[in-house]
């Protein structure tokens, strides 16, 4: 072995690059036929939600008495009319706004509080984690419909406060996948060399742990895009989030309820978009974890 | 241009001279407390580190050899501070670690080198990031910790324009190891701990990475603490060696001496245990039989007795301190070394052979 090769590699040469795990990611899941559909269901919802007032056919407040729960077909009412004879069409395109609001809301606000404290029981171990982790288990023992309900009836009815309850609903299970995959990673050699040499916790966290985690506890939490979406149809469908009239998925399958023997279809037509919305979401998690597992 | 190469004579962070140890080990005691099975149960302690003494020589190699769990791994994280002793003091170049050497500024002068390869490199960081890491927080330059990563593998055989922007999944387990001497390498340390570091690979890889370590040794002035089970290759790499039985020092002393002529019976027994090239040479006799007793409730006196073939009542109750073999060439922490021990050997010191 001689030193004297060491001259010439002292000036930055260019480098071979490798691609990178994350365009990996995208490339397999651009490849998931199953996935790519999730996705451009997903995009469409929003993009109607967007676009709400520009795709209706008609406003989505205006009742008539003389129009009520009008089947599936009718002329002027595509998709029928609800119990108090408002279009159900506008309605659908409308709700897509706050019931896509409060599916998509309280997942990153709760991914980025439940990472923080996971990452920080399982990183530091010890008497932290457990503070941590056995205040998350109190929160963890209640059922999750159960604990948004008891949450959103004491802080009181509402939007905000139904997000805010559902926020906290996600805020254990998360930090329980984050720190189950922080302690795994905490374990592994490549930590000890970082701290050995000499580098801080929270260096040592940017650097090595987050890439590591950060993408399970996504996969997780694009998941539990459709709980929420569940969740806060659930609320409102009890009259603890949205208000009558405004449109929402959850509201427009409470109040069509009555309606269920009468027209059907018409009064099964919220459910189908919370149905379609959830697994939309569901599907490209799963594709987005297939993607990830891979086994380099 | 070389990556600054630190010779121990010339190095300006030495202070003490050839004569004084680079580190100093006094009566290191690390026990892991284990949860208790059952309801009411007490739970005992592993006495994995259980008083250990040595001091490793500016430019040595110190082998570290013995059965798993006997401390070898759990020596090198205490000496690496990844774990907190329970007692003990370590010495680097006569400053007290942790009093007059702050911990970090330790840290940057010994290194570590793990088994796993692929474990101890992050996938997703690229090979040159894996390597900048060090030299990064310790304030250098982006551009000069790059060239330097770039040096470094050209130096461990790893042509920097092909390696440096991959992933270590991309990497065989011979280059990953490589690697990750190249990043031990990165903060310019003194001592580098070897911990089974050539243990996984396929032995022509081992014999090249051996090799390699024996010339980055020689270029960086380096010392090293080469921990492994295999026997053959600590004979091959170590000036001492230093033999561990459940937590402590069986056996200490110049490497070809102790392979040569063992003082303490657990090192015999180790020693004859090895397979031997020549099939007319091979033991007959099993050489050890058993596994090493539970660690949590270790035999008193001499922990080997319960193995030991020249084991006496006298063994039970008295722990044995390291005495100077006959030869003085080692240490061993035998009664038989020791005069008026009670040992009936005691007065001849003459060692069963072992065919090494």
């Amino acid at each position: 072995m001689s030193v004297l090769q060491l001259s010439t590699a002292s000036v930055l040469q260019p480098i071979a690059r490798s691609p990178g795990y994350w365009s990996g990611v995208v490339r397999r899941v651009s490849r998931d036929p199953v996935a790519m559909t999730a996705l451009l269901v997903i995009v469409s919802l929003i993009l109607m939600a967007v676009f709400a007032s520009s795709i209706a056919p008609s406003d989505p407040f205006k009742s008539s008495m003389l129009r009520r729960l009008k089947p599936i077909g009718t002329p002027g009412f595509p998709l029928g009319a609800d119990e108090l004879g408002r279009d159900m069409l506008s309605r659908l395109i409308y709700g897509a706004r706050l019931s896509l609001l409060m599916g998509l809301t309280p997942v990153p606000i709760a991914f980025v509080i439940g990472s923080a404290l996971g990452i920080t029981a399982g990183y530091t171990g010890g008497l932290t984690n457990t503070l941590i982790m056995r205040t998350i288990d109190v929160f963890y023992a209640f059922p999750s419909v159960l604990l948004a309900v008891a949450l959103s009836g004491a802080l009181g009815a509402g939007l905000t406060n139904a997000l805010v309850s559902i926020t906290l609903v996600f805020i254990p299970p998360i930090a329980r996948v984050a720190e189950s995959v922080t302690t795994q990673v905490r374990s592994l050699d490549y930590i000890d060399a970082a701290r050995a040499s000499g580098a801080h916790a929270w260096t040592i966290i940017r650097v090595h742990v987050l890439g590591n985690v950060l993408g399970p506890i996504f996969v997780y939490a694009t998941g539990l895009v459709s709980v929420s979406m569940i969740l806060a149809s659930g609320l409102s469908f009890l009259g603890l989030g949205v208000r009558p009239p405004e449109p929402e998925w959850g509201l427009m399958l409470n109040t069509l309820r009555t309606a269920i023997y009468n027209q059907p279809l018409v009064a099964a037509l919220p459910g189908a978009m919370i149905f379609i919305t959830s697994i939309a979401f569901n599907v490209l998690a799963d594709g987005l974890r297939s993607a990830m597992d891979v086994k380099s | 241009m070389i990556t600054t190469p630190h010779h121990s004579a010339l190095d300006e962070r030495d202070r003490g001279g050839p004569a004084q140890s680079l580190l100093s080990v006094n009566g290191l005691i690390k026990h892991f407390p284990v949860k208790s099975s059952g309801f009411f149960g007490r739970g005992g302690v592993v006495r994995a580190v259980d008083g250990v003494s040595f001091d490793i020589r500016k430019g040595e190699t110190l082998g570290v050899v013995g059965e798993s769990g006997c401390g070898k791994s759990t020596t090198a994280r205490l000496l690496m501070h990844l774990i907190k002793p329970d007692q003990g003091e370590i010495i680097f170049d006569g400053e007290m670690v942790g009093i007059d050497l702050p911990l970090a500024e330790y840290r940057r002068q010994v290194q570590m080198v793990f088994q796993d390869s692929y474990a101890s490199l992050n996938p997703r960081l690229t090979i040159e990031d894996s390597i900048t890491f060090g030299p990064r927080i310790h304030g250098m330059a982006e551009t000069a910790a790059r060239a330097k990563a770039h040096d470094l593998l050209a130096r461990v055989g790893l042509d920097p324009s092909r390696f440096a922007g991959r992933y270590p999944h991309e990497l065989s387990g011979g280059q990953r190891q490589r690697v990750n001497i190249a990043r031990a390498l990165a903060l310019d340390p003194r001592l580098l701990i070897l911990d089974e570091a050539v243990s996984a690979l396929d032995k022509s890889v081992e014999a090249q990475v051996l090799n390699l370590l024996q010339d980055l040794k020689a270029d960086f002035g380096l010392t090293y603490i080469f921990i492994s089970h295999d026997l053959n290759v600590v004979r091959f790499m170590v000036d001492r060696v230093m033999v561990m039985y459940l937590g402590t020092i069986a056996e200490l002393g110049d490497g070809e001496a102790v392979f040569a002529a063992p003082s303490h019976p657990y090192t015999a027994a180790l020693l004859a245990s090895m397979p031997k090239m020549d099939p007319s040479d091979r033991t007959m006799e099993a050489p050890l039989t058993g596994d090493p007793p539970n660690p949590i409730n270790p035999p008193s006196g001499c922990r080997f007795h319960p193995r030991c073939k020249l084991a006496e009542p006298a063994c039970q109750t008295i722990v044995p301190p390291l005495t100077a073999s006959a030869s003085g060439t080692s240490q061993a922490a035998c009664l038989v070394l020791v005069p008026q021990s009670g040992h009936s050997h005691a007065a001849r010191v003459a060692m069963p052979e072992a065919h090494a």
